[in-house]
């Protein structure tokens, strides 16, 4: 047996011109696993006597709604941003939570004298995690946009008042640039080391070795899908607030 | 670039991991996320009418509680009133006995006084006369001779009248 890491996800056929990967594969198969629960908890939905798994879904939902709500502090905005929060949250879990059905690992074919991993951590693609941090980037900007205008949103960035603002407007940009690679990097950092981690504790110690890591990565499942939500929902609660320098500016105006 | 191929980015796989996300997202917010928070709200809002409810349903058992014995102190006040004024009635309506009775009493005790005195002052003539024939036939006696029918009615009258 021998060890292989690769950074990206492996191409596994080509449909037309399309690779298809191992991750890219994955995320329909969970996005296939949720959409199917979704569809299940739709259609057996009881009013006023849940089952089990209503009652499952429901507690997760009106839990994370309200804490979405707690952080963003409207039940207005919480309603407009809750869906993606969410759901963004739920295929993040179900994603890292499906690396640790057992045996994954082990299936893989041969090609060109390399064997390919047919399974692969989802968010161990950085072309997923990065699919989604700039949906949730740009959904902040189009957000700022929105509640501030387009000049002032602009105005926030180049900002002719003195050179200092100048300067800090343009470390704003910094900032904004910034936030695609801090969001994106820690989820697919930790489930990428997490698996290599995984893997290499594999290979040295196969037996009660790995677990104590399994442990741990089963702690950064949750977390990491839990922190990309929040952080989610914490950038598009910035970018909606209108500062108190504006509220003055408008009032002077 | 380099960058991009070592982390396997490629712009058709994102297009592909784009609209998968999108696909997902719109069947959570379609039918995940609507229909259940709608039941929720029903459920949260059944509830906190069926609390409601509850809250005017003991307001209202209080409030006949209280009639109720508002009611009752009222029908005891009456019973006593009823029962003092018919105490009254009684009172009186002795009373008013007792007087007729007492009057009845007088009644017959002034009529038997008047009878007796009527029986006396006959018994008083009469003893009068039988006293003054005694009296004439002793004188008779006594005197030895019959004085003359008119002397004899002047010295009786005159003698009676003494008594008197």
């Amino acid at each position: 047996m021998e060890l292989n890491i690769s950074l990206a996800p492996d191409i596994l056929f080509y449909i037309g011109s399309l690779p298809v990967t191992n991750t890219l594969i994955g995320s329909f198969v969970i996005s296939v696993v949720i959409i199917a629960a979704m569809l299940l908890v739709k259609k057996r939905l009881k009013k006023d006597t849940p089952g089990k798994f209503q009652n499952l879904v429901e507690f997760l939902m009106s839990g994370s709604y309200d804490f979405v709500v707690s952080i963003i502090g409207s039940e207005k905005k919480a309603k407009k941003i809750f869906p993606l929060a969410f759901t963004l949250f739920i295929f993040i879990l179900v994603a890292n939570l499906a690396t640790f059905i057992p045996g994954q690992a082990a299936v893989t074919f041969n090609r060109e004298g390399e064997s390919v991993a047919i399974f692969r951590a989802v968010m161990a693609d950085y072309g997923m995690v990065f699919v989604m941090t700039m949906i949730t980037v740009i959904l902040v900007q189009i957000v700022a946009i929105a509640v501030h205008g387009p000049f002032g949103y602009m105005g926030k960035f180049f900002n002719f008042k003195s050179p200092l603002s100048f300067f800090l407007g343009l470390m704003d940009i910094v900032g904004e640039l910034a936030k695609i690679v801090s969001l994106s990097f820690r989820l697919f950092g930790n489930i990428f080391a997490g698996e290599v981690l995984g893997s290499v504790m594999l290979f040295l110690a196969p037996f009660f070795v790995p677990l104590p890591f399994l442990f741990l990565g089963l702690l950064s499942a949750v977390v990491q899908a839990f922190v990309f939500a929040v952080l989610t929902v914490v950038f598009v609660k910035l970018a909606s607030e209108i500062e108190e320098e504006e509220l003055v500016e408008e009032a002077s105006m | 670039m380099e960058l991009f191929e070592a982390l396997g980015l490629n712009v058709k796989i994102l297009l592909a991991q784009l609209v998968n996300f999108a696909v997902l997202l719109f069947v959570i917010y379609k039918f995940g996320y609507g229909p259940i928070m709608k039941v929720l709200n029903d459920r949260q809002n059944k509830i906190e009418k069926g609390i409601k409810d509850a809250n005017e349903a003991k307001e209202k058992l209080v409030e006949i509680e209280n009639k109720e014995k508002e009611v009752l102190a009222e029908a005891r006040r009456e019973a006593q009133e009823i029962i003092k004024k018919a105490q009254a009635i009684a009172e009186e309506s002795k009373a008013e006995v007792v007087e007729i009775t007492k009057q009845e009493a007088a009644k017959i005790m002034a009529d038997t006084k008047k009878k007796i005195e009527q029986e006396r002052a006959q018994i008083m003539s009469e003893v009068k006369g039988e006293i003054s024939e005694l009296i004439i036939t002793a004188t008779e006696k006594i005197i030895g001779k019959k004085m003359d029918a008119q002397e004899d009615k002047r010295l009786v009258e005159e003698i009676v009248g003494g008594i008197k």
